[in-house]
């Protein structure tokens, strides 16, 4: 295997990787700016200087030439390479900042000149204490500064589009923004205008960067240059906590995490997930926050001569119970939801079958050709899949209508899919019938239900959903409900501040504590009451259940979900989503 | 050198009233060459480009690297297109010799593009012209198209079955685009930023194929050669960097302008002889040999330097472009050395770090001791700011703004030192 020398320290290295990201693969800290795993390597911040050296081949005996102590000859190239545009190739030898006081002097002559027009507004740039150029500074940078004339003044606050903000001024022209909009939106909205020392991004004259993925420039900017004109000013790095997630807006289920503080959710970024949507998401999935937040249902909810009154959770029970056995089993409708996860529509649709009701029935919300063969797919719920594999019976909007509508249905159980909303079905189709329905945000459907049952989102549970590529991936929760702690949940993410610093200074209000609980534990509940408990504990307990007792499902598990990124459920990853 | 100066007769741009029109140059001896070339069994592209190599034709773009040797960089062609960039970008503060052979004899240039065109079966040259010369670049536009009416460029070229197409393009106003990859990309349509090196223009250039880039002068001089041969031309001026080149000397002498005189002259016979001396009998305080980027040499250390590669390197500075600018006594050369680096501060494209920043810290520090608030130190800071932009960037702009800083500041320290105060502290 070819080998290559770092610091005198021998590595192994298969192909020709880029050596900067070799470097950082072997877990060597390296600075850099402009580089990025997903973009063109333009080379141009200059921050990643090594010195680098290649073995001299003896053309005739195809070995590498010897000095009198029998060592290798290193020839080295005369000048400090960036170690982006370098490909790691066999017997190189590199000196990095630990081994070369040359390297060393390289990266703090570069920062020198990066800060010399940067701002000094650390304290009120939102980008501190996830800033590149602020991390590497400490680590790399000069200790002051010997540029003692005006700064170059740019424009401040330009809304580049309905989403982003510039500060030209803190840029530092790395051109990741613009490299994304050409490399991987495609939209060719951002160009860098001026020249030298004048340069800034913008688009053209008139033009508007309203790119649907223009919020991961803002990722991807190594300073606080591209802010989020909704996330900017509202809540400090170190203040919130990150939990990995699935984004539920749609169904590729790109990989985020999910930011919150005082138990809401402040922001959503991408994770990093090659197989699904590598660095990358749409701006309208980091908007679900708001649906995380906003006009939730806490505490059930159910309907007394007419008006819906508040209830325990054990009348909620009791009613639910009572609803379903005061009528024939076949005048019972159960619908799933292919908004909702694979473990909820599993738990209600076994419920149900235990009483003798036939599948649940479902209708995919699919908007044809509203999707870019990207990040965003036509399927706008984020498990149509899942509800397949689970067998439920796939049905258009008008054949739901039909079933729904029929004299027959005396008792319509919903989980959470906004029927009314979507004009599936009409309030007068349900009229004259029982409405039960599993929802975590008020809307046109839940408004006519005669029982409300205020289950978690996405951001409280752990849950499954299958992808549009037949992906299952999970979510962990973000955030409390009323009934759970992150304390006591060691899945859910600890922030610097749980760790580190007084209660009172961290998660001090209860007031963003949702009265609500999982779909699947509201079932168990009204099983148990029922004398007949299906005994899941856990999220984890119905998937185990549902893997034993579904083909499809076998053999995976939560942990797998984990360690594999998602587990592409076989033969599902060939099936089309289609609005059949 | 082997020619008397003095009696060198210009081969570049002959005495010839109206030479720029084609039926003139034709009636010269024009565009034979290309015909012999073409038609005759007796060349072929290798010979061409060897008989180039041979020649040691050194390009007259700045950096001064063989003409045929960096033709024969090129890939065997696969079928696709190739192409020649030529350069008359000329924007360095002190070079204005490719204007000339524009307006003069533009059709020796064309005659030379075309046969390194066939030398290296190349589709189509741009021919790449500084936006500023407006005029210049319509009077070549006029060569161009007698050259396709006259059937030497286009189709089937002197009935040979080559064909090859010349385009004109216009630059906009800035310096960056006069680099070579920078060009190409400006060409391209894009923003003239420099590309990283490698992959070469060769493997990799215009539109992602094989190209060339060449000075206008350098491929100006290709029908000299191929008509009278290498050993002819390599008799011309200094033994390792031969041939006619235009001077183009600017400041304070008496008779400032292109002259064309073989490579190897030494600097005080183009001072005294050729451009009549010193304005008013002043000493010569500075020498800026080959356009702004090249060190300038002091005018007490001129004794027997010559222009060419060697003798400059010797001297300790660099042919560049062979655009002179001789300063007298009363030069200050801290208001010189600024005004070069506002030049190069100003048109730094802004791509990487050390030159976007450093051009603006090294002008910056030169406003604060030109306006005498400097100290001692600054001067040490600009020495070691030199250090820290010199070869860490992507193009050569940004030596081209830190070496006139260093060498002015180590030749001409004096009269720096007269502008700043004694630093208290030694440079952090
Ligand atoms: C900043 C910069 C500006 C340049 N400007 C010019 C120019 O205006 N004209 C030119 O011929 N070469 C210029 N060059 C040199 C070209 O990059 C290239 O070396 C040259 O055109 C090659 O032609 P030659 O080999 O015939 O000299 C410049 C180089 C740099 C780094
Ligand atoms: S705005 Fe940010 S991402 Fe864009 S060029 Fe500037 S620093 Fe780089
Ligand atoms: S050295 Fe200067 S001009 Fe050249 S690419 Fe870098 S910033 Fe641009
Ligand atoms: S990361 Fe910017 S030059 Fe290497």
């Amino acid at each position: 295997m070819p080998e290559i020398f770092i610091d005198d320290k021998r590595y192994e290295f298969e192909g020709s990787p880029v050596l900067l990201q070799f470097l950082l693969d072997v877990g060597l800290d390296h600075p850099f700016f402009c580089y990025h795993p997903s973009l063109s390597i333009p080379a141009n911040c200059r921050q990643c200087y090594v010195e680098v050296g290649t073995p001299v081949p003896n053309r005739e005996t195809g070995d590498y030439e010897l000095d009198e102590n029998g060592e290798r000859v290193i020839r080295f190239f005369p000048k400090l390479m960036p170690a982006c545009k370098m490909e790691a190739s066999d017997g190189m030898v590199v000196k990095t900042h630990r081994s070369s006081e040359l390297v060393k002097r390289g990266h703090k002559d570069v920062l020198e000149f990066i800060l010399m027009n940067h701002p000094l507004d650390c304290p009120i740039c939102d980008q501190a204490g996830e800033c590149p150029l602020q991390i590497q500074t400490y680590k790399y940078g000069p200790e002051g500064s010997r540029f003692e004339h005006k700064k170059v003044h740019k424009p401040k606050r330009i809304k580049l589009g309905p989403r982003v903000i510039l500060d030209a001024e803190r840029c530092i022209n790395c051109t990741r923004c613009v490299r994304f909009t050409e490399e991987i939106s495609q939209t060719h909205q951002l160009a860098i205008i001026s020249r030298g020392d004048k340069n800034y991004p913008a688009t053209a004259p008139g033009r508007e960067f309203d790119d649907p993925y223009s919020l991961n420039t803002v990722d991807i900017c190594p300073v606080g240059a591209l802010t989020s004109s909704d996330f900017r000013f509202k809540a400090r790095v170190w203040e919130m906590n990150q939990t990995p997630s699935i984004d539920v807006t749609n169904g590729k289920g790109a990989n985020i995490d999910i930011w919150t503080r005082d138990n809401l959710v402040m922001r959503i970024t991408p994770r990093f997930n090659p197989n699904v949507n590598d660095y990358w998401m749409p701006d309208f999935g980091r908007d679900d926050y708001r649906r995380m937040n906003e006009n939730r249902i806490s505490r059930p909810e159910v309907k007394v001569d007419d008006t819906r009154i508040k209830s325990s959770w054990h009348n909620a029970v009791l009613t639910f119970n009572e609803y379903l056995s005061g009528v024939n089993n076949k005048e019972i409708l159960g619908i799933g939801s292919a908004f909702s996860s694979v473990e909820d529509n599993y738990a209600l649709n076994k419920l149900l079958n235990r009483i003798g009701v036939s599948e649940l029935v479902f209708t995919p919300n699919i908007e044809e050709g509203s999707g870019d063969g990207f990040l965003i797919s036509d399927d706008k719920y984020p498990n149509t899949n899942g509800c397949r594999l689970l067998g439920l019976k796939e049905m258009n909007p008008a054949g739901l209508n039909k079933a729904i509508s029929a004299a027959s249905v005396k008792v319509v159980v919903m989980m959470e899919d906004d029927l009314v909303g979507r004009s599936v079905v009409t309030a007068e189709d349900l009229k004259d019938k029982k409405v039960i329905y599993f929802g975590s945000n008020n809307n046109e459907t839940s408004k006519l239900a005669d029982l409300v049952v205020p289950i978690t989102c996405s951001a409280e549970h752990t849950a499954s959903y299958v992808n549009v590529d037949g992906r299952i991936q999970r979510t962990i929760p973000a955030k409390e409900t009323l009934y759970t702690n992150r304390k006591l949940n060691l899945e859910m993410s600890v922030g610097r501040l749980d760790r580190y610093a007084t209660k009172y200074d961290n998660w001090s209000s209860d007031d963003n504590r949702i009265d609500c609980v999982p779909a699947w534990e509201f079932i168990e509940n009204a099983a148990e009451q029922s004398g007949q408990p299906f005994n899941f504990a856990d999220a984890r307990d119905v998937f185990e259940d549902l893997s034993k007792s579904i083909d499809a499902f076998s053999g995976i598990t939560y942990e797998r979900m984990d360690d594999e990124l998602g587990v592409v459920i076989a033969g599902s990853e060939k099936q089309k989503v289609t609005s059949a | 050198m082997s020619t008397d100066w003095k009696s060198f007769q210009p081969l570049l741009i002959p005495k010839i009233p109206n030479l720029h029109k084609i039926d003139v140059y034709e009636k010269n001896g024009g565009y034979k060459t290309l015909k012999d070339i073409l038609t005759s069994k007796d060349h072929t592209p290798e010979s061409v480009t060897n008989t180039v190599k041979a020649a040691n034709l050194r390009g007259r773009g700045g950096a001064g690297f063989n003409a045929g040797l960096k033709w024969s960089f090129m890939p065997k062609p696969d079928g696709g297109p190739r192409y020649i960039a030529a350069n008359g970008d000329e924007s360095e503060p002190g070079t204005f010799k490719d204007r000339q052979i524009f307006e003069y004899n533009p059709h020796q240039f064309i005659e030379g593009s075309i046969i390194a065109g066939y030398a290296m079966d190349i589709t189509a040259v741009y021919v790449y012209i500084r936006g500023e010369y407006r005029s210049w670049i319509n009077m070549f536009q006029k060569a161009v198209d007698d050259a396709y009416a006259k059937g030497y460029l286009g189709k089937n070229i002197c009935n040979s079955g080559f064909d090859l197409d010349m385009y004109v393009h216009s630059g906009a106003g800035a310096y960056i685009c006069g680099e070579e990859s920078s060009l190409m990309e400006s060409l391209e349509g894009k923003r003239g930023y420099p590309r990283v090196k490698p992959p070469f223009p060769a493997q990799k250039g215009l539109w992602g194929r094989p190209t060339t880039i060449n000075n206008i002068e350098t491929l100006a001089n290709v029908p000299l050669i191929m008509k009278n041969g290498s050993e002819w031309y390599t008799s011309i001026g200094a033994k390792t960097h031969p041939g006619p080149v235009l001077y183009g000397i600017s400041g304070h002498v008496n008779k400032p302008g292109v002259y064309e005189y073989p490579t190897g002259m030494l600097i005080s016979d183009l001072i005294n002889e050729v451009c009549g001396g010193m304005r008013g009998g002043k000493k010569v305080k500075a020498v800026i040999p080959g356009g702004s980027s090249t060190p300038p040499l002091r005018g007490d250390q001129l004794d027997g330097v010559r222009m060419d590669a060697d003798s400059l390197r010797e001297a300790g500075s660099m042919m560049g472009t062979a655009g002179m600018v001789i300063m007298d006594e009363d030069t200050d050369m801290v208001d010189v050395l600024w005004r070069i680096s506002h030049f190069y501060h100003h048109e730094s494209c802004g791509q990487c770090t050390p030159c976007r920043d450093g051009t603006g810290f090294l002008e910056k520090t030169l406003i604060k001791i030109k306006n005498g608030e400097g100290e001692t130190r600054d001067l040490d800071l600009l020495l070691d700011l030199c250090t820290q932009i010199e070869g860490r960037t992507i193009c050569a702009l940004a030596d081209a703004a830190a070496w006139p800083v260093r060498y002015t500041i180590t030749r001409f320290r004096e009269d720096f030192e007269k502008r700043v105060k004694k630093s208290a502290f030694a440079l952090a």
